[in-house]
């Protein structure tokens, strides 16, 4: 266990032992990891007053720099629920309830990229050693799960195999540092390439796709299993499912690029969770 | 060159000098213009450079001593989007250690590279300028946090634009001088030339050197009463007492002519005295013996030469006060004349007279009678009285290849300073001394010849060469 989890779990613990904390009025509040658009704030705005049409609250969308500090704000009680991504919900499965797995292109599931600059030759992971890599997060799946257990199983570390790792807290940041040329190659979410290659096609127009992993489950939508059964958190996760069903909903769905949301199940991060096993098992 | 603006019209030279202090000013005040704008520049310059390197110090430090590679990037990169205008180039940041953290384009600086490459060619804030004519220059500063430098900025500055300016400012006011120049030496020359009118309108009066000045007309010279109005009329003035001189002398020279024979006169009475005596008695003999037919016919043969010899002397005096007598060609019965004349005055100081002709008439004739008599005269009144009594006084005419050689010699004491004076030179001199030396000289000068004196073993010889004269067909 390294120190980032050995973090992570303590502040877990310091969330179920303080229970009741005092919120603010009916407003709900919902955190959300940089997984894509956290550079725009009328997308953000956007979002945030469909969703509050949709559940009939007011709903705050509270930001963080990093999967650590949303995961933490979850499990302390500071957020109500947040949209997180599948390595920290299986990180923390026990205190965690699932409220909705979104669907993208029909399926609740996506890939992560390993890309390079647009002019680069490479063709596989091999062929990015001994260079600058960038990842998202470590707390990422898609940004850091997959490139590294991909290490794992060749008996390398990203520490070892490329001469430095950079971390960009954000997949769009990914883009920008290979795209940029600072680093070489970045481990990026497929979902969020394949959205910016549609709203910023100049930006991914420089980087070029390596390899894909194989499918895997989508960042889900999860509160604090403590508290999944509350009214507000149980009518805020009836909304997501049903946001196809308004048009506020929709229009968020839009902005986000998605299908609808459906009924969450643990079963969809098997892929991830095999992977954690690889990279602890190494 | 010098001495060929020296011949320019003074209008043209004020025009000249006018141009060149327009030029020097204009490059003067041109300098002045560049190097205050140069200096603008380079503040403005250095202003920006220094709110550039402060505002990363603050935004980057805190990433730079942790070594955050991204977020320096980001900042950076952040920055040159929002940046307005294109001044900032390329910016490289690296550690306290010289490896690069991250550039603006991370593939010329890669990071963990080395920041030295960059670091060439580099100055220092406060050595920023644009005056070195680059478009690009390139600034290093330190990234201090707290006091402590965590780090190293290397910017470049675009500056084309300043340096366009200062190069539009040169042009415009290289143009601008040069119209100014332009048009201010025109009209310096059309001022000039109005004013320098009167000054013009002198030299012109004035002539070349030896010129007899001329008056300027009245009517050309400027009415109102102005400095150079007055010098005009001065300068009339001076003209008019120049040609008064002139005339004097002329004056003066006519009546040496007079003198000359008012010396022979006692001489030549006594010439037409002496055959008188002899005449009378001759007619008294004619008297009493006018029965003897051959004492009356020898008595009539002495009448006659005696007055054939006071026919001659009289012509002789007349011919010389012949006031016009211009057109006349020399010939030997001029020197017979001026023997005539002559001689009675040696014979009344008891003096040798040696009288050498030797050149024929065909010679002669190529110069005038008239200003070769009076030279010869001159001379020999001069050389009678130089003489002694009892001593000797020569004349001699030699045809030379070039001309008539004409010499009078005495044995007398020489030539004084002032008489060689009167006689050689050019220079103005009193009245007076030496029987019509200067006439010699001015008549000697009139047909184009030369005189020379010369002394030995006691005698004083003047030589006067003419060349044949062109007055006159020969």
């Amino acid at each position: 266990m390294n120190r980032r989890r050995f973090l992570s779990g303590a502040s877990t613990c310091a969330a179920i032992g303080l229970p009741g904390l005092v919120r603010a009025g009916q407003t709900f509040r919902l955190g959300l990891t940089p997984v894509f658009l956290d550079n725009d704030a009328v997308v953000i705005e956007r979002l945030r007053s469909a969703f509050s049409d949709a559940m009939g609250d007011p709903v705050d969308l509270i930001q963080r720099r990093t999967y650590q500090e949303i995961t933490a704000s979850i499990l302390d009680g500071s957020v109500d629920a947040a949209w997180i991504c599948g390595y920290p919900y299986l990180q923390h499965r026990d205190s965690l309830a699932l409220l909705g797995v979104p669907v993208w292109r029909g399926q609740p599931l996506y890939q992560s990229y390993l890309i390079v600059g647009a002019d680069d030759a490479a063709t596989e992971l091999e062929d990015l050693r001994g260079d600058v890599h960038a990842f998202s997060d470590p707390d990422s799946n898609s940004g850091y799960l997959v490139t590294a257990s991909d290490l794992a199983r060749i008996g390398e570390t990203p520490e070892r195999f490329f001469s430095r790792s950079v971390y960009t807290y954000g997949h769009r940041n990914v883009v920008r540092a290979v795209a940029g040329g600072l680093t070489r190659s970045g481990s990026v979410d497929g979902y969020v390439w394949e959205t910016l290659a549609s709203v910023e096609p100049s930006l991914t127009a420089r980087s070029r796709i390596v390899t894909r992993s194989e499918w895997l489950g989508f960042p889900p939508f999860a509160a604090h299993a403590d508290r999944a059964s509350d009214a507000d958190v149980q009518r805020f996760g009836a909304a997501l499912r049903g946001l196809e069903s308004s048009p506020a909903g929709r229009d968020a769905l839009q902005l986000l690029f998605l299908d609808r949301i459906q009924e969450g199940d643990a079963t969809l991060f098997d892929g991830i969770a095999a992977r954690m096993a690889d990279l602890s098992g190494r | 060159m010098l001495s060929r603006i020296g011949t320019w019209p003074i209008t043209i030279r004020v025009a000249a000098a006018t141009a060149g202090l327009m030029i020097l000013l204009g490059l003067a005040a041109s300098q002045q213009v560049l190097s205050t704008l140069g200096r603008l520049q380079d503040a403005r310059l250095r202003e920006y450079a220094r709110l550039h390197v402060e505002g990363l110090a603050v935004a980057l430090g805190p990433f730079v001593l942790r070594k955050d590679v991204w977020e320096v990037y980001d900042t950076l990169d952040r920055a040159r989007a929002n940046a307005s205008g294109e001044r900032i180039l390329f910016t490289v940041v690296a550690d306290e250690q010289g490896r690069v953290l991250a550039a603006t384009d991370p593939r010329r600086a890669p990071v963990d590279s080395e920041v030295g490459a960059f670091a060439e060619d580099t100055v220092s804030m406060s050595e920023v300028t644009a005056a070195s004519g680059d478009s690009v220059v390139r600034v290093m500063a330190p990234l201090s946090v707290q006091g402590r430098v965590v780090g190293h900025v290397v910017t470049e500055l675009d500056i084309s634009d300043l340096v366009a300016q200062r190069r539009n400012t040169a042009l415009a006011l290289l143009a601008g001088n040069a119209a100014a120049t332009l048009i201010l030496v025109l009209a310096g020359y059309v001022v000039m030339a109005r004013m320098l009118r009167p000054v013009e309108l002198l030299t012109r009066h004035m002539g070349e050197i030896g010129d007899t000045p001329l008056p300027i007309p009245e009517a050309a010279i400027p009415r109102p009463d102005t400095v150079l109005a007055r010098l005009l009329r001065n300068f009339n003035d001076m003209a008019g007492a120049i040609d008064a001189r002139t005339e004097a002398e002329r004056r003066l020279a006519e009546r040496e002519r007079f003198v000359s024979l008012g010396r022979l006169s006692s001489s030549l009475a006594h010439e037409i005295n002496n055959p008188l005596g002899g005449l009378l008695n001759a007619t008294d003999t004619i008297r009493t013996y006018a029965d003897r037919p051959d004492v009356v016919r020898q008595s009539t043969d002495l009448l006659d030469r005696g007055l054939r010899h006071l026919r001659d002397v009289s012509r002789a005096i007349l011919e010389e006060n012949r006031v016009d007598r211009s057109g006349h060609p020399l010939s030997t019965s001029d020197f017979e004349d001026l023997r005539l004349l002559f001689e009675p005055e040696t014979t009344r100081r008891k003096q040798r007279l040696d009288w050498k002709i030797e050149s024929s008439t065909d010679a002669l004739q190529c110069l005038p009678s008239a200003p070769v008599r009076q030279i010869a005269l001159n001379l020999l009144l001069n050389a009678s009285s130089a003489a002694p009594e009892g001593g000797a006084v020569s004349l001699s005419i030699q045809e030379e290849k070039d001309g008539l050689l004409l010499a009078v010699s005495d044995d007398g004491p020489g030539l004084s300073e002032t008489a060689l004076a009167r006689l050689m030179s050019e220079a103005l001199v009193e009245p007076g001394g030496g029987v019509g030396l200067r006439l010699v000289r001015d008549l000697v000068a009139g047909l184009g010849g030369t005189v020379g004196c010369d002394r030995s073993e006691g005698r004083t010889v003047i030589s006067v060469r003419l060349p044949p004269g062109e007055v006159l067909p020969c």
